[in-house]
């Protein structure tokens, strides 16, 4: 496969939140507002990356029986570092974000690459892979963000941009529970009805 | 057994290497999270009232505001009343009388768990901003018969906005007690020796003895009641001051009233209609006390 | 919040694990086809979720906490999890084979379940002692199991709809869920007052 394939793979065609149905719980956890949306997404991205990274590099020492403690092992160490320096430079996001920061170890999005990839591949295609990944977790988190906060608060990075009227009195239900799980029904069966048109 | 030894080994040595790496992580940001939280608590209590320094009594809980010159000018604290949604995290500030400076109350990012677009409207100016130079009775819902507007169809988080605030106020106004200057007392004054620790002073001026100024107790209707006389050489009056009361909201509370307490320094004070009990008390207290503290008059 | 009742009632209606803590939901979609799988993995999680509350609060208490080793914790938990659930696994296969039968084949998909260590994440967080965090996980695995059920129920209906082809499958669930969703916020400030 294409270097650039690898890349562009993880980004769109197999999307982690919106075409594998993967990693959902953060993505409809924190996509309330744009900013924890892409926040968490970024931080999904790092643990990916590094994980990634670190599996590639060591996959020829690691034997195969307790791969997956050594996964995990590498996993929470990188999840641990970004749960404490978001807590000491960004102390709003990590209370936006709560839980769902330590909870990324058990994304299985991040130990599905690691297994599936990074352990058969070389450094240089683990970071594509991983990038790719990461940031296609990131672009559905902030579309869903994007959509909720607008339609829910009337803001777009706390800014009125459907004017002031609206934001006095918007769609509160999308910024609530149900309206996470209606955008994203919404997202995947608009993706089902253009999207797979075009595949087949 | 080599493949044995190699996994546990393996393993070993990658928790090993986590572990050091997780502790030098820890150990570069555990300050840099100490600082950025008591940043953010510093930032949230100066939102509620001005002052140079603060200092803190209890714990994330409460905190003495101070001038530049050391001077207590309020205090600020912290409450968590259970609202519609969950605990909701309020700051408070108070000035000397008692009267609320500023209100800040944490945003959905930072924990609060009201409804949106309904009950988090508390955070808005709107609404908090209703509370400034309020008292603690007077820090209730219209409904309850105070003077804050509740928000449209969040009845519960207003009230619980506003009982929290009550309650800390009730809690907490101790704080705010004494140094009340003895000059209020003798405003003439311009030193003061002190003669029994905490109750008794000289009051000077140009070196002269002009009179003394006393810290007394009594009880009155509900509970005891501390207050500071200033009296001249001549046996007058020079003022009285309420440190410390609790009685009956709007009817004990009247022996607050500078109208009152005036009176005794034209030696003309009698007891209040509806307050008798409370008011007598006073009176005859003061009487009591100077009567015991003639001799330090010569 | 500290009476056990409350924070059951709580962790059982009002703040639903699945429908407003957004937790679990992988097995939530996964494996809520029928009813019968969704009454087997929701025990699996009650079990699951009790046995690991209680283990890393003891280990969380008792060795993390006096050894300063704090930072330790998603790696600690996430291993302990794991390894409870390889042994709970082979332990029921052993000795309690019916139970086995009913739940076993669900407890390998639980390991990287966040509900399970999102619960005990909380208890941390919440500085629960240890019979609240007992509670809590009760009523949280009972409100995961009641939910999964439900939502089981309606999915075999949905099944049977005759549904837009754009909307079959994940989307229709979601919606469906969101829903479910939207009457359990009608459980919201029910004891908000006590």
């Amino acid at each position: 496969m294409k270097r650039r394939n690898l890349f562009t793979r993880g980004l769109v065609k197999e999307n982690a939140v919106l075409v594998l149905m993967i990693g959902l719980c953060p993505a409809l956890a924190v996509s309330g507002t744009v900013r924890d949306a892409f926040g968490m997404g970024l931080a999904a991205t790092f643990v990916l990356l590094f994980s990634n990274v670190m599996i590639s590099i060591m996959r020829k020492k690691i034997p195969n029986e307790v791969r997956i403690p050594v996964f995990i092992l590498i996993i929470s160490t990188f999840v641990t570092i970004i749960d404490y320096v978001m807590q000491a430079f960004q102390p709003d996001l990590y209370r936006a974000l709560g839980i769902f920061v330590p909870l990324i170890v058990v994304n299985c999005m991040i130990l599905g690459r690691a297994e599936a990839f990074a352990y058969k591949n070389s450094v240089i295609d683990s970071i594509l892979d991983g990038l790719g990944v990461g940031l296609g977790f990131t672009l559905a988190l902030t579309v869903m963000g994007a959509i909720r906060e607008i339609l829910g608060n009337g803001t777009f990075l706390g800014m009125a941009i459907l004017g002031e009227g609206f934001k006095e009195s918007p769609v509160i239900f999308m910024i609530l529970p149900p309206g996470a799980f209606l955008v994203i029904g919404v997202l995947k069966a608009l993706i089902n009805k253009y999207v797979k048109k075009e595949t087949q | 057994m080599t493949s044995t030894k190699n996994m546990v080994l393996t393993l070993l040595i990658v928790a090993i290497v986590c572990s050091v790496v997780l502790s030098f992580v820890y150990s570069y940001t555990e300050p840099r999270i100490a600082e950025t939280q008591a940043q953010l608590t510093l930032r949230g209590i100066k939102q509620v009232i001005n002052a140079q320094e603060f200092v803190e009594i209890i714990p994330d809980t409460l905190w003495k505001a101070v001038d530049s010159s050391g001077i207590l000018t309020g205090i600020v604290f912290r409450v968590f009343p259970q609202g519609y949604g969950g605990p909701i995290p309020i700051t408070v500030g108070l000035d000397l009388n008692g009267k609320i400076t500023g209100v800040r109350i944490a945003s959905a990012a930072e924990g609060l768990k009201e409804t949106p677009g309904l009950g988090v409207k508390i955070t808005e100016p709107e609404f908090k901003d209703q509370f400034i130079d309020k008292c603690a009775p007077e820090a209730q819902l219209k409904s309850d018969g105070g003077e804050i507007d509740a928000i449209t169809a969040a009845t519960i988080s207003s009230r619980a906005v506003c009982n929290g605030i009550k309650k800390g106020i009730e809690t907490y106004l101790n704080y705010l007690e004494t140094p009340i200057d003895k000059r209020c007392v003798f405003s003439d004054a311009r030193e003061f020796v002190e003669i029994i620790k905490d109750t008794l002073w000289y009051a000077l001026k140009d070196a002269d003895t002009i009179g003394i100024v006393f810290v007394g107790f009594t009880q009155g209707y509900l509970d005891c009641i501390e207050f500071m006389v200033g009296v001249g050489t001549d046996a007058k009056i020079s003022g009285v001051e309420i440190l410390y009361s609790s009685e009956t909201e709007g009817i004990g509370e009247a022996i607050r009233e500078k109208e009152f307490l005036n009176k005794f320094k034209e030696g003309s004070a009698e007891a209040i209609t509806g307050a008798t009990v409370s008011s007598q008390a006073l009176i005859d207290a003061i009487e009591e006390y100077i009567t015991r503290y003639k001799e330090y008059l010569k | 919040m500290k009476n056990p009742a409350l924070i059951f009632l709580g962790a059982f209606l009002i703040n639903n694990i699945v429908l407003m803590r957004f937790l679990g939901l992988c097995p939530f979609f996964g494996v809520s086809t029928a009813v019968e799988t969704a009454t087997g993995m929701g025990m699996a999680v009650i079990f699951v979720m009790t046995l690991a509350s209680w283990i890393t609060w003891i280990v969380f208490n008792v060795i993390l906490l006096p050894l300063n080793l704090v930072f330790l914790r998603t790696a600690v938990f996430i291993l302990t999890i794991a390894s409870l659930v390889q042994l709970v696994e082979m332990f029921l296969k052993k000795y309690y084979r019916t139970l086995y039968n009913a739940m076993g084949i669900y407890l390998p998909l639980i390991t990287t379940n966040c509900a399970i260590l999102g619960i005990t994440f909380l208890n941390i967080d919440n500085k629960f002692n240890f019979l609240n965090a007992t509670v809590f996980a009760i009523g949280t695995g009972i409100g995961f199991m009641v939910v999964m059920i439900t939502f089981a129920a309606i999915r075999e209906r949905l099944d049977l709809a005759p549904i837009n082809p754009s909307l079959k499958g994940y989307p229709i669930s979601f919606i469906a869920a969101g829903l479910m969703a939207l009457a359990f916020l009608g459980f919201s400030g029910l004891f908000g007052l006590m």
